[in-house]
């Protein structure tokens, strides 16, 4: 539904996005992750149709962005980062205004914008004026206009930025509904705990550059052997001895955390039988030694550090 | 067309939303009330109002001091304003083309503009009110090649809308272009050959004064004001569309 071939953009010389491939299917959310300045908004202006790519393909639908512009404009919903309508415009007349500019006659418009306005709790608010309104509230207005046409497709740049805590679990409920009625999403995010429990799959962008896609439990397992070490003497007195024999087999501390538990990088996994048993030797009673399962905060400073080194 | 349509009431009731129109409109109809009651303590108009056309809708200072700098401060929140807020990014990712968005843009504006001289139609019709008797032909042509320059200079001010987000570049690029159309032909009256030739062929306030305001509704001034208007629409919309098609 939603495909992305090679896309490169630049910006002059600096290359804002190089190569980066995905494609998102009907009823599938993928989250687009990545640090400021990964890439993230340019690959979703592309595929809304407001910039073009320096190379590649992008399509919505099967109509290209570039060839076919107003039909995969006409495919697609699209909320971006900083959503704004214009201020005096009341919020009933303001989606009445953008059913009409997609195509819908004028009867159809007010009901199908009415309609939108009650599915996503801006009933009360249809006479308030756009400037008036909270960021929560305005969020909601730029996802209902980006379904008013009930597009096959839906592209959410930062949909989570500026909203409270329970306006984001609301919001969240919105996109698995609209993901189980079919649509394909494509959403970008840094708010990584937040999106943990929403996406199918997530692309990690770095510098322009995928750094890793797949589902959650993928990525997991991809870098179960470089997720830190989690060991807990049953005595704390013991710390001392098992930073040494830590460190002796290869291993370095990250940190200790207020429970006594330390935590060891990844180091060379072959020595992890080793330090238990040179840990037993001495004495050391050890109550956990196990991989930490990386969430996706983890999976993303992973795969960041990785890139870096 | 329907897309076309939306964006037309959208603009043409953003107009009549926005209460620094109706400051310009004010402006406007106040300096051309005074303009008017000047000119009527004039012996020479006193003894033949048909000499009032000409000074209101043609070679009057009123004219050629206000009107290059107000279009361009009523189209710059057609582009410019819609870049400043952010608006331009949603609006042009929907499903319609640029070209219509354009000509719904600068079509909105263009009737709007007729309330500015609609204004100054009034004072004739108030004139005729107290009993005066008009050539209401010299007076409906002077409206009309007065609304004719005003959407030249708003196309102008539309691509200078289309620049940036910055308003008072939008406002002043439009006028500053607005009196380039008007006074370097003028500069240039005089010049030998070709250049004189094409200056006279381009100098507005002549259309204005000897065509319209003299009752005469000239097909080459109406061409002309045509055809560098939708030259200024081009260019607003190829500065639109180079954005999307130039990677």
């Amino acid at each position: 539904m939603i495909r992305a071939e090679q896309l490169v953009k630049r910006f002059g010389a600096v290359p804002a996005l190089d190569g980066v491939s995905f494609a998102v299917a009907p009823g599938e959310i993928l989250g687009f992750l990545g640090p400021n300045g990964a890439g993230k908004s340019t690959a979703l202006r592309i595929l809304s149709g407001w910039l073009p790519p320096t190379r590649g393909r992008a399509a919505i639908a099967g109509h290209d962005l570039v060839t076919a512009s107003l039909r995969a404009r006409a495919s697609v919903g699209y909320l971006p980062e900083n959503f704004a309508a214009p201020t005096e415009m009341r919020v009933g007349e303001y989606l009445r205004y953008r059913a009409e500019l997609k195509g819908m006659p004028p009867p159809a418009a007010r009901a199908r914008a009415a309609a939108a306005a009650q599915e996503f709790g801006l009933g009360e608010r249809w006479r308030q004026p756009f400037g008036t309104l909270s960021k929560g509230f305005r969020q909601r207005v730029g996802l209902a206009d980006a379904l008013l046409a009930d597009p096959p497709a839906l592209l959410l740049d930062e949909p989570f930025s500026g909203l409270d805590p329970i306006q984001r679990q609301e919001f969240k409920q919105i996109l698995r509904d609209l993901a189980r009625r079919g649509k394909a999403i494509l959403f970008s995010s840094h708010v990584l705990p937040e999106v943990q429990d929403l996406v199918s799959r997530v692309l990690i962008l770095h510098q322009g550059r995928a750094a890793a896609a797949g589902t959650l439990a993928e990525l997991q397992q991809r870098l179960r052997a470089s997720a830190p070490l989690r060991v807990l003497p049953a005595a704390p007195a013991d710390a001392e001895a098992l930073r040494a024999l830590a460190s002796a087999h290869g291993f370095a501390l990250l940190r200790e955390d207020p429970d006594g538990a330390v935590l060891l990088n990844a180091g060379p996994v072959a020595n992890r039988p080793a330090l238990l048993r040179a840990l037993a030797a001495r004495g050391v009673e050890i109550l956990e030694f196990h991989t930490l399962q990386p969430d996706l905060e983890q999976i993303f400073l992973l795969l960041l550090q990785g890139r870096a080194a | 067309m329907r897309p076309f349509l939306a964006q037309f009431k959208r603009e043409l009731r953003g107009f009549f939303l926005s209460p620094y129109v109706f400051v310009l409109l004010g402006f406007w109809y106040l300096l051309n009330g005074f303009f008017f009651a000047y000119l009527l303590r004039s012996p020479a108009i006193q003894n033949d109002l048909t000499l009032l056309p000409p000074y209101l809708f043609g070679n009057g200072l009123l004219v050629w001091l206000l009107l290059p700098a107000f279009p361009p401060l009523l189209a710059l929140r057609l582009l410019a304003e819609e870049q400043r807020l952010g608006t331009l990014e949603t609006l042009l990712t929907a499903p319609v083309r640029d070209a219509a968005v354009v000509l719904a843009k600068y079509l909105a504006a263009c009737v709007f503009f007729l309330l500015f001289w609609a204004g100054v139609l009034a004072l004739f019709v108030l004139l005729a009110a107290h009993g005066a008797i008009l050539d209401w032909g010299r007076v409906l042509c002077g409206f009309a090649g007065a609304a004719l320059v005003s959407f030249l200079f708003l196309a102008t001010g539309l691509w200078a809308s289309s620049w940036s987000g910055n308003l008072v570049l939008a406002a002043g690029g439009g006028a500053a272009l607005n009196y380039l159309l008007l006074f370097v032909p003028a500069l240039l009256l005089e010049a030998p050959g070709t250049l004189g030739a094409l200056a006279r062929g381009a100098h507005l306030p002549d259309f204005l004064d000897r065509a319209f305001a003299a009752g005469l509704l000239d097909s080459y001034a109406i061409a002309f004001h045509l055809v560098l208007a939708g030259l200024f629409l081009f260019l607003t919309w190829l500065r639109l569309a180079a954005r999307r098609m130039l990677a």
